[in-house]
């Protein structure tokens, strides 16, 4: 696929989106149920990703969902497509969680033995993706293949984690400052890499 | 046109690591700055396509009728209403302001009801997260529970393990002290066993110097060489070990009264003979039984001699030899 396809396909998609989100502020359900199918997926692998408790990322994604259903009138297209706003939110919301959970987990463990299995998450199926999910994620996964691995490793905890830059660098053993250039040479060259289809 | 640190920034804006005033900071610099805020809306989409790194997932089916239950009834936001349009005269807007009026009292029941519902939603949610709350300290309790149950096990399996080692040691220190007992007894045991086997080898230490010392005896009879008394006999007896001996004489006349028998021990080491002493006959009996000593030490005897030398003895032999070993 040339990027010229690319970009168009990923026009009609954010195009799409947008409608739906239009629909949903003119309160038509069978669009929030076209837009479930469109984003629930990756939005329910990233929060169990990030969560790793399949009834915590059920939570998240259902809330998510509300607030695009309450706010489909204010959303801005021009500000950013309605992956991206609904990821976004995802991510937030898993990650205030895992930081709560994190809080309470260090209280919790001077009494609690690890034993009870707290930090266990029910792993989701996900074998059943659509074509359209499937093919978006080979090309993420592909354009992120071309990073180097510090910078992956790097853009994934930031991501994934919901550790503060600090606890990066100390995560990955380097300076602070070797960390935010690793994130920011990465990130942009993934937004370079992907121009065509964001 | 935007900076090296700007950049790093906005990269770290767009994945939500910035804090604080470094953050209030980046947020002011983006209200005032439009190409700052598309370079930051680009990196927020390149960040956001990361979520596609996550490993696939399949969403239970029942999270989609959860997700269109929870949405049916629910408000929707709206934007900011559009500026009033210029004011018309009031007699021509009665009837619009009957219908006005009416409208506005529809939208205020229609928006109570729907508050209502919020409410009502939000006090599920508040329920919810009391149920979470909940669960957590219960889950907490449990896990107290499970720890002081198991130091309260931990210190009965040692209490049970203390008694069991200290009924061992007390059988141990029985058992010792009965090894102890039986071992003083075999030490005295053993020790008249070695003092009675040390009394035998004594005895035998004796018996054998004994029988040594007998055996480097030297032991000879004295035939006469006088014709007065061709029946003397005498029979001398030499231990070497203690360099004394016995003489034992019979049948000698007795000497004149200016003489005395002297006793002579012939050792060739010395040129001479070795005096052993003179001795005097008993007359009642005829016999004489002398011990008697020299002032040389004696190695070996080859000959006892007796000779009448004058009163009180001499150092050497001059007189006529009266008895010979033979």
């Amino acid at each position: 696929m040339t990027d010229a396809e690319a970009s168009r396909q990923a026009e009609e998609r954010s195009s799409e989106d947008a409608k739906l989100l239009r629909r949903m502020a003119g309160g038509e359900h069978d669009a929030m149920a076209a837009l479930y199918e469109r984003f629930s997926r990756p939005l329910y692998a990233t929060a169990l990703h990030i969560l790793k408790d399949g009834a915590e990322a059920q939570d998240i994604v259902h809330d998510v969902f509300i607030t695009l259903w309450e706010k489909a009138a204010i959303y801005a297209a021009e500000r950013g497509s309605a992956f991206s706003w609904a990821v976004t939110l995802t991510r937030n919301r898993s990650i205030d969680r895992l930081r709560s959970r994190r809080r309470r987990a260090e209280l919790l463990e001077q009494s609690a033995p690890g034993d009870l299995g707290l930090q266990e998450g029910n792993a989701g199926t996900g074998a059943d993706e659509t074509a359209t999910a499937a093919d978006q994620a080979r090309v993420v996964r592909a354009a992120v293949a071309t990073l180097p691995p510090d910078q992956k490793d790097a853009l994934e905890l930031a991501f994934f984690s919901g550790l503060t830059q600090q606890e990066i660098a100390e995560r990955l053993r380097e300076p602070l400052g070797t960390i935010k250039a690793r994130i920011r040479r990465g990130l942009g060259k993934l937004r370079d890499t992907l121009a065509p289809r964001l | 046109m935007m900076d090296e640190h700007q950049a790093e920034l906005a990269a770290l804006f767009a994945l939500d690591l910035l804090e604080g005033a470094e953050k209030t900071a980046f947020e002011a610099s983006l209200a005032e700055n439009a190409e700052l805020r598309r370079h930051v809306d680009g990196l927020r989409a390149a960040a956001a396509e990361i979520a596609h790194l996550a490993p696939p997932a399949e969403p239970p089916a029942e999270l989609k009728a959860r997700v269109l239950t929870s949405v049916s009834g629910r408000p929707i936001a709206r934007p900011a209403p559009a500026p009033l349009p210029p004011l018309i005269p009031f007699g021509s807007l009665i009837p619009w302001a009957v219908a006005a009026c009416l409208a506005i009292a529809a939208l205020w029941a229609g928006r109570q009801s729907l508050n209502l519902r919020s409410e009502n939603e939000a006090m599920r949610d508040q329920q919810h997260l009391a149920q979470v709350d909940l669960t957590l300290l219960r889950t907490r309790m449990e896990a107290e529970r499970l720890v002081r149950q198991r130091q309260y096990d931990d210190a009965q399996q040692q209490l049970a393990e203390a008694g069991r080692q200290t009924h061992e040691s007390r059988a141990e220190l029985a058992r010792l002290q009965g090894e102890v007992a039986q071992a003083r007894q075999e030490l005295a045991l053993a020790v008249q066993q070695a003092e009675a086997a040390g009394r035998q080898v004594a005895a035998l230490t004796v018996k054998l110097k004994q029988e040594g010392d007998l055996a480097q005896y030297k032991i000879a009879t004295l035939a006469s060489m006088l014709g007065n008394s061709p029946k003397a006999i005498a029979v001398a007896v030499w231990n070497p070990m203690e360099q004394e001996g016995m003489l034992k004489v019979s049948q000698l006349a007795m000497p004149a009264s200016d003489k005395d028998y002297q006793l002579w021990l012939i050792d060739p080491q010395y040129k001479s003979p070795v005096s052993a002493g003179i001795f005097a006959m008993d007359p009642a009996t005829g016999e004489a039984h002398v011990k008697f000593k020299t002032d040389k030490a004696i190695d070996t005897i080859a000959k006892f001699a007796i000779s009448l030398e004058a009163k009180g003895g001499m150092p050497e032999p001059h007189g006529p030899i009266v008895m010979l070993s033979q």
